[in-house]
């Protein structure tokens, strides 16, 4: 392998301790990566999709040296995460932590100027990237305002601009279009797209499943700690079959989910809401043979069908089908 | 809420500790300072001797129990409401139906229990520095107590109004009142030590009337006791600032809310 | 512009920019620099209107008995702007990683290629700054509002004291530091450790009062050095070896072991916090 992120067999374990009532308490073993391996290739935007605690956070934290993996091994630009850290740090720029990795007393100019002497900027050097950055994301007006009266759209962004501060060939994004407004994601992905053109190497996490297809050159779906499948968005989609994948509206009380569950073929069915009721949709593994057995499940259970719609597979589907769950139902219950 | 204090004091064993660690070396610190004024400090009275005229004890222990409720509360009722503003959980307070009234009960009801614990452990520790601590006209003493601390919680509530104002600065103000009252309201000695422009200050607080009965009752009446106003007045004065405090300090508190939500600003850093 | 390697240059401009940051921020919370002068003048003057109290028109001679001078307002004051330098290096060193924790940046520190100990050392330099203008405007404000001289005395030796002392007082605080991330209660630990180093350097009193197990734990801090030697020089006390320059050693040793002991401890629970939960979970 000779990517921009190089990642071997990697995993981590915490102890946790739990407690039950007052005095009582145990220790257990939580596994948030198991022997993950993959690679970022140069000049790609690679997504990391995943529902929480499936280990995203801990991989990109790994790869960031904020945490150390109990086994396997990575590299990050050619350096390696635990041996040569300062160069992994030197040669990243991260937007992690959202608003919260900001000086709040500060300004935004102050904020970008301080992150650019931490990464040995000299002090000239420091100004001009800032005032570059400044422009580019469009709070130059607001620039010698302390952070704590920005919005939180306006502290994303600045957040965002911290992460360009060092120029860095690789940037590690999580979830940065997050709390921002329709047209200002809409400009964050343009300049992710600038920066793409310009040859940087993005590791991006999101929870829109849109933004995923339309930005990332390919994919990796994590959960419980495990890679479940990695490729371009096309190869993911082609991974499931057009009919494997059936979407059912209408009224569909619990039960009758349960039911579909229950019926051999069955690998997914997960419910959503629709705008004319429920969506139900449904991962088979051999096509739409097994659809009236599906349609009596339904009916026999008190499921009332407006629709049957067999559709294109998306990457939404592919995400059910190797999860069980949709990326916006699991966001809706955090 | 009883259940959760005691669930904080296990799983956190060190500010547990800490408290009461805090106090007893704060406690120390002031008394061997104070010791150093004695005039046989190399053959110091046995441990658990009455006073001596020189001897404090009452002065500074019973003022230090009641400045301990006034800290305390400046931080927990006062203080505390700024803290959820910064945090958001504000806006959530009152997203919700709960009683606002009966939240801040619920942090009256803290201090006392926890307030209370400490206090009772640092008089302890004073009286075995410092010597035997005088305990006459028990009930009064109650009463005194019950009516000073009421009228300081009605002070934390005028303290949470005026945070929801100030914001930021709330924290700041909370260690400059809590330093004020400190040598104004004289916890620590006696008011016959404050320069006369100062004296005439603490005569307008009606927190020093609270510390001057408290322990002039409890040490029953030395010569000079109390030092501000005949018994009878402050006890007059007291019980005014007990009843009315608490209600002058709701009020401004709820008016304060109202001018917060008015302005937008009860999530507002 | 990619961040460049680091040089010496560079890691002092981090020092300097560290340091610059912080006092940005706390020139943004008014009326604080305003306490942080207030407050020693007012801690020190409990004592002394106790202690005029109690004694009456004797304070003064009782006080010279027990320490040696009668001039307690000063001895108190120097005191109490000691506490303010040990209360200002544990709050601002010993809680400095819960400090970046609190408002967020802790990540975004670990994040950059820069060596934790130039931040740190920037966080120091605004802490020493900002305790020294609080304790030195603290005690001349006493002074005059108290009525002494405040510069009666070996001013000059006093000031060699408290800069003596600085350096292993940090280490000292960045000792602790390594306690605080991993006990992780920081609030309560910090108390309770300014609290335990006040009353062990005797702030208000000589250590001469302590039974003699706790005056040898006192003097293995250097703080307790660092009071006595700003008294002794200010108010003609007798130092602990008897030479002025005989207690400077010590604290000169003290400024050698401290800080290597503090930093080697920190580094080392550091690295323990983040093979098990990572730098977030400080």
């Amino acid at each position: 392998m000779t990517g921009t992120v190089r990642v071997e067999n990697l995993s981590k374990t915490y102890q946790v301790r739990q407690r039950k009532g007052l005095f009582k308490s145990f220790r257990s073993t939580v596994e948030a990566l198991k022997g993950v391996t993959l690679e970022v290739r140069p000049g790609e935007i690679f997504g990391l999709l995943g529902p929480n605690g499936a280990g995203k956070t801990t991989l990109i934290k790994i790869l960031t040296t904020l945490l150390l993996p109990s086994s396997g091994e990575a590299w990050v630009n050619g350096f390696h995460v635990q041996r040569q850290e300062n160069q992994v740090r030197a040669s990243v720029g991260c937007m992690l932590m959202g608003e919260r990795g900001l000086y709040w007393k500060l300004t935004g100019r102050e904020n970008l100027e301080y992150f650019g002497a931490l990464y040995h900027l000299s002090p000239q050097d420091r100004r001009q990237r800032a005032l570059e950055i400044l422009e580019r994301i469009q709070l130059g007006e607001i620039a010698d305002r302390t952070v704590e009266t920005y919005s939180s759209g306006q502290k994303m962004k600045l957040a965002f601009g911290k992460a360009l501060i060092n120029d860095a060939p690789l940037l590690v994004l999580d979830e940065p279009t997050n709390t921002l407004d329709v047209p200002s994601a809409s400009e964050l992905r343009a300049v992710v797209r600038d920066l793409h053109a310009q040859g940087k190497t993005i590791i991006y996490t999101t929870h829109i499943m849109s933004e995923a297809e339309t930005l990332c050159d390919r994919v990796a779906i994590i959960d419980h700690g495990q890679l479940l499948a990695l490729g371009s968005i096309e190869e993911l989609k082609d991974s499931l079959r057009r009919d494997q994948v059936t979407r059912i509206e209408g009224v569909i009380p619990s039960r009758a989910v349960a039911a579909v569950k229950r019926l051999p073929t069955v690998q997914q069915a997960t419910r959503t809401s629709a705008d004319s009721g429920d969506l139900l949709t449904i991962v088979t593994s051999d096509g739409h043979e097994f659809l009236p057995q599906i349609i009596e499940a339904l009916t026999q259970t008190g499921a009332t069908i407006k629709k049957i719609a067999p559709e294109e597979v998306t990457l939404e589907d592919v995400f059910i089908a190797k999860t069980g769950r949709t990326l916006a139902e699991d966001t809706r219950e955090r | 809420m009883v259940r959760k204090e005691l669930i904080l004091m296990v799983r956190y064993p060190v500010n547990f500790i800490a408290s009461f660690g805090q106090i007893f070396l704060i406690v120390a610190i002031l008394s061997l300072g104070g010791r150093t004024f004695s005039a046989n400090l190399d053959n110091p009275p046995p441990i658990g001797a009455p006073p001596t005229s020189g001897n404090p004890s009452g002065v500074v222990i019973y003022g230090f129990i009641l400045f301990m409720f006034l800290s305390d509360t400046l931080w927990t009722i006062g203080y505390n409401v700024r803290h959820e503003q910064v945090q958001g959980t504000l806006e959530q307070l009152y997203l919700s139906p709960a009683s606002k009234f009966a939240s801040l009960v619920s942090r009256v009801a803290n201090i006392l229990l926890w307030t209370g614990l400490l206090t009772l452990a640092a008089s302890g520790l004073m009286v075995l520095m410092i010597g035997r601590l005088p305990v006459e006209n028990p009930w009064l003493g109650l009463y005194l107590l019950v009516m000073s601390l009421a009228g300081t919680f009605g002070i934390g509530f005028a303290f949470a109004a005026l945070t929801l104002r100030i914001r930021e600065t709330a924290q700041t103000m909370a260690n400059l009142l809590q330093f004020v009252f400190l040598i104004l309201c004289a916890n620590f000695f006696p008011f016959s030590a404050l320069p006369p422009v100062l004296l005439r200050i603490s005569r307008l607080i009606p927190l020093s009337y609270s510390v001057d009965a408290f322990r002039s009752t409890l040490m029953n009446y030395p010569p000079g006791y109390p030092e501000l106003a005949p018994i009878s007045v402050e006890i007059v004065i007291v019980t005014l600032f007990g009843i009315g405090m608490p209600f002058l300090g709701y009020y401004l508190y709820r008016r304060a809310e109202d001018h917060a939500r008015r302005s937008g600003s009860l999530s507002s850093f | 512009m990619t961040a460049t390697s680091p040089t010496l240059k560079s890691n002092l401009s981090i020092v300097l920019a560290s340091a610059r940051m912080r006092l940005a921020t706390i020139s943004r919370y008014p009326g604080q620099l305003l306490m942080d002068i207030f407050i020693p003048i007012v801690f020190a003057a409990m004592p002394i209107l106790l202690g005029r109290a109690t004694a009456g028109p004797d304070a003064g001679e009782n006080f010279a008995q027990n320490t040696g001078t009668s001039n307690y307002v000063a001895y108190m004051l120097i005191g109490s702007a000691a506490f303010t330098i040990v209360t200002y290096a544990f709050w601002h060193i010993a809680y400095w990683l819960r400090w970046e924790q609190e408002t967020g940046t802790l990540e975004a520190l670990y994040l950059s290629p820069t060596h934790r100990v130039w931040v740190a050392g920037g966080t120091a330099l605004y802490s020493c700054l900002r305790s020294l203008f609080s304790a030195s405007a603290a005690f001349l404000i006493g002074s005059k509002i108290l009525g002494v001289n405040p510069f009666e005395g070996g001013v000059g030796l006093a000031f060699l004291f408290i800069l003596s002392g600085l350096i292993p007082i940090y280490g000292l605080a960045l000792l602790f530091g390594a306690l605080v991330i991993k006990v992780k209660e920081a609030n309560a630990l910090i108390n309770l450790m300014q609290w335990g180093v006040s009353f062990l350097m005797g702030i208000f009193f000589p250590i001469a009062m302590f039974p003699p197990l706790l005056r040898a734990i006192a003097l293995l801090f250097p703080p307790t050095w660092m009071t006595n030697g700003v008294r002794s020089a200010l108010l003609g006390l007798t130092y602990f070896f008897q030479e002025w320059y005989l207690d400077l050693a010590v604290l000169w040793a003290f400024a050698l072991i401290a800080p290597l002991l503090g930093y080697w401890v920190f580094t080392r629970a550091e690295t323990s916090i983040r093979r098990n939960e990572g730098v977030g979970q400080f």
